[in-house]
C-alpha cells in the first residue's frame, strides 16, 4: 500500500491505466491531493441506513415527477 | 450605446413596444447586429452569428405580429444560446476541438420552446469548453471578456452570455449552472441570473456536465426579463429525466406587489463572514442591499447553515465523477484534443472512487435536509454570490474555488432555486452581486424579492463605458 499522497497517486494513475500528456502530471497531482481533502471532508462514517440521494432525486417537498 | 439605443431596452420594454407595434422586429435585429459587428471583435462573446438566419426570422415575426398573431413577450426579441444548447442544424460545438462541425438534428428542448415563444437566434455564445475548461486560450474559440473593464474576466462557464447581454450584444441569454456557471458571469457581468430549482426547466438536448447538478437558465439585465424567459421555458419533459411534473405559475403576476411586506429572509451570515470572508467592496454592498430589503417590509434574520467548504467538497465529488464518466472514452482516446485546463478537471474524476460518490450522494441528501431545515419560517435565503468582483483576465487559478471558493455550489446541490443580481458597484467600476435563494420551485418568491429590490434601486440605470 502506497503511503504518501505522492505514491497513491502515482499507484492509482497505473491502476486506472491513464496515459498522461507531457505536463499533465503535476497538475493532477496537485489536485488528487485537493481531492483527498475533499473526501476526507465527506467522509465515510454514515449511519448503516443513510440513503444517498439519488441522481435525479426529487427535492424535499416535491409531490411527484414521472 | 445611448439611452435611445433599442439595444438598451429590457426584454420587457422592447417586448411592450413590438406589441404596439412602435418598434420593429427587424430594426431590433438590425440594431443587435451593427452592435456585434462593433463589439464581438473585442469582447468575443460570439462564436456564431447568424445575421441571415436572424434578419429572416425578424421579418417572419414581424409579419405575423402585423397580422394580429403576437405570441408574447419573447416575440421578436433577439437571443443568444451558450454554446452547449443544440440548435437544429446549426453546429454547436462545446468550445472544444473535439465537437468542431458537430451539427445536431434537433433542437434542445429549451431552443425549441424559445422558438416557440417567438424569440430571434442572434447566435451561439462563447462557453468554457464542456462548461467546465475555464477562462482557456488554448481552445478553438478565444475567452469571452468583461464588457465593464475588457481586461477583466466575465467568468464562466457561461462566458459569453454574461458579455452579451452585458454589452448590448442581445436581448437575454442562456445559459447552464453546474456550480454557479449561470449566477456567476451574471454577477461579474453586473446581470440577473436565474438557476431554477433542479427539475424545473428541461435539460434535454444541452451538453451535460454533471447530471446531478445541472441546470439551464436565463442571464437577462432585469428580473423582470428572466420572469418571462422563465414562462417560456419552465415544465415537464419527458426528454429530461430529472424534469418535474409541476404545475407552471404567472411569474410576471408575482412581481406586483409593490413591497415586501411579510416576506421573511435568513441570512447565513457565517458563509461569506467566517468560512470565505467576502471582499470588503462585497460585503458592503451586502450589507446596504439588507438594509433596502428591510426598507421595503422584510424580515430579517440570521441562520446557520452548514459549512461552506462541505457543500463544495460533496459537490465537487460529485460534478468531477459524473464529467469523467460522460468524457472518458474522449479523454482516454483524444486526450490531446481537451484544451488544459478541461483536460485536468475532467481527469481527475477518474480518481474518484465509487464509495466516494456514494458518500457524497448521502452527505448530498443530509445537507439537502439541513438546509430546508435552516430555512424552516424563512422564504428565502439571502448572500453574496461570491466573495469578489471581477479579476483580470487569465488570473483565475485551475482549482479557483479552493482559494476563494464561492457562494452559488450550495444550492446546485440541494436544487434550490436561486437569483444573483446587481447591488452595485466597486470603487473601479466593477459590478458587485446579490443572491436569493428560495425554497423548491418557489421562484415566484425570489422573482419577487428581487424584482422590489431592482425597483428600489439605481443600478440598472448604468451600463458597460463601451
Amino acid at each position: 500500500m502506497a503511503d504518501s499522497i505522492e505514491d497513491r497517486f502515482a499507484v492509482e494513475t497505473e491502476l486506472l491505466g491513464l496515459k498522461l500528456l507531457p505536463g499533465q502530471e503535476a497538475n493532477l497531482r496537485a489536485a488528487y491531493a485537493v481531492l483527498r481533502e475533499a473526501v476526507a471532508l465527506v467522509g465515510a462514517d454514515y449511519p448503516f441506513e443513510a440513503e444517498p440521494a439519488h441522481v435525479f432525486a426529487p427535492a424535499p417537498g416535491a409531490e411527484r415527477r414521472r | 450605446m445611448t439611452a435611445s439605443d433599442p439595444c438598451f431596452l429590457s426584454v420587457a420594454e422592447a417586448a411592450a413596444l413590438i406589441a404596439a407595434k412602435r418598434l420593429s422586429p427587424v430594426e431590433l435585429t438590425q440594431a443587435y447586429l451593427t452592435r456585434i459587428e462593433r463589439f464581438d471583435g473585442t469582447l468575443h462573446a460570439y462564436v456564431r452569428v447568424l445575421p441571415d438566419e436572424a434578419l429572416a426570422t425578424a421579418r417572419a415575426a414581424e409579419a405575423e405580429i402585423a397580422t394580429g398573431r403576437y405570441r408574447g413577450p419573447l416575440h421578436g426579441i433577439p437571443i443568444g444560446l451558450k454554446d452547449i444548447y443544440d440548435t437544429a442544424g446549426l453546429a454547436t460545438e462545446g468550445g472544444s476541438k473535439l465537437c468542431l462541425g458537430r451539427v445536431p438534428t434537433a433542437d434542445a428542448t429549451t431552443t425549441r420552446l424559445l422558438k416557440q415563444a417567438g424569440a430571434i437566434l442572434l447566435g451561439k455564445l462563447t462557453t468554457w469548453e464542456f462548461a467546465i475548461g475555464g477562462t482557456a486560450f488554448d481552445t478553438p474559440f478565444p475567452p469571452a471578456r468583461n464588457p465593464w473593464n475588457t481586461d477583466r474576466d466575465p467568468a464562466g462557464s457561461s462566458s459569453g452570455s454574461g458579455a452579451a447581454v452585458a454589452a448590448g450584444l442581445c436581448a437575454m441569454a442562456m445559459g447552464s449552472d453546474t456550480g454557479g456557471s449561470i449566477r456567476w458571469p451574471a454577477a461579474w457581468c453586473g446581470l440577473t441570473g436565474l438557476k431554477p430549482t433542479y427539475g424545473r426547466v428541461s435539460r434535454a438536448g444541452i451538453m451535460p456536465l454533471s447530471f446531478s447538478l445541472d441546470h439551464a437558465g436565463s442571464l437577462a439585465w432585469t428580473v423582470e426579463d428572466a420572469a418571462i424567459v422563465l414562462q417560456a421555458i419552465a415544465g415537464h419533459d419527458p426528454l429530461d429525466p430529472a424534469s418535474a411534473d409541476r404545475a407552471v405559475p404567472d411569474y410576471r403576476a408575482a412581481l406586483a406587489s409593490p413591497d415586501l411586506k411579510g416576506v421573511r429572509l435568513g441570512i447565513p451570515r457565517a458563509m461569506f463572514e467566517r468560512d470565505c470572508p467576502a471582499s470588503g467592496a462585497m460585503g458592503a454592498a451586502f450589507k446596504a442591499a439588507v438594509g433596502v430589503l428591510r426598507g421595503l417590509g422584510a424580515a430579517i434574520a440570521e441562520i446557520e447553515l452548514p459549512a461552506l467548504a462541505l457543500y463544495n467538497a460533496t459537490a465537487s465529488l460529485i460534478t468531477r465523477s459524473e464529467g469523467f464518466a460522460i468524457h472518458e472514452k474522449t479523454l482516454r482516446e483524444r486526450p490531446q484534443d481537451y484544451g488544459g485546463l478541461a483536460r485536468d478537471r475532467l481527469t481527475i474524476g477518474a480518481y474518484v472512487r465509487a464509495s466516494d460518490m456514494v458518500q457524497a450522494m448521502r452527505r448530498r441528501l443530509m445537507l439537502a435536509a439541513a438546509t430546508d431545515a435552516a430555512m424552516a419560517g424563512f422564504d428565502a435565503i439571502l448572500l453574496p454570490t461570491c466573495p469578489d468582483p471581477a479579476p483580470m483576465l487569465g488570473e483565475l487559478g485551475p482549482y479557483f474555488d479552493n482559494r476563494r471558493p464561492m457562494y452559488m455550489r450550495p444550492f446546485n446541490l440541494t436544487g434550490q432555486p436561486a437569483l444573483s443580481l446587481c447591488n452595485g458597484f466597486d470603487d473601479t467600476g466593477l459590478p458587485l452581486s446579490l443572491q436569493i435563494v428560495g425554497r423548491h420551485f418557489d421562484e415566484a418568491t425570489v422573482l419577487r424579492i428581487g424584482h422590489a429590490y431592482e425597483r428600489a434601486t439605481p443600478w440598472r440605470e448604468r451600463r458597460p463605458p463601451l
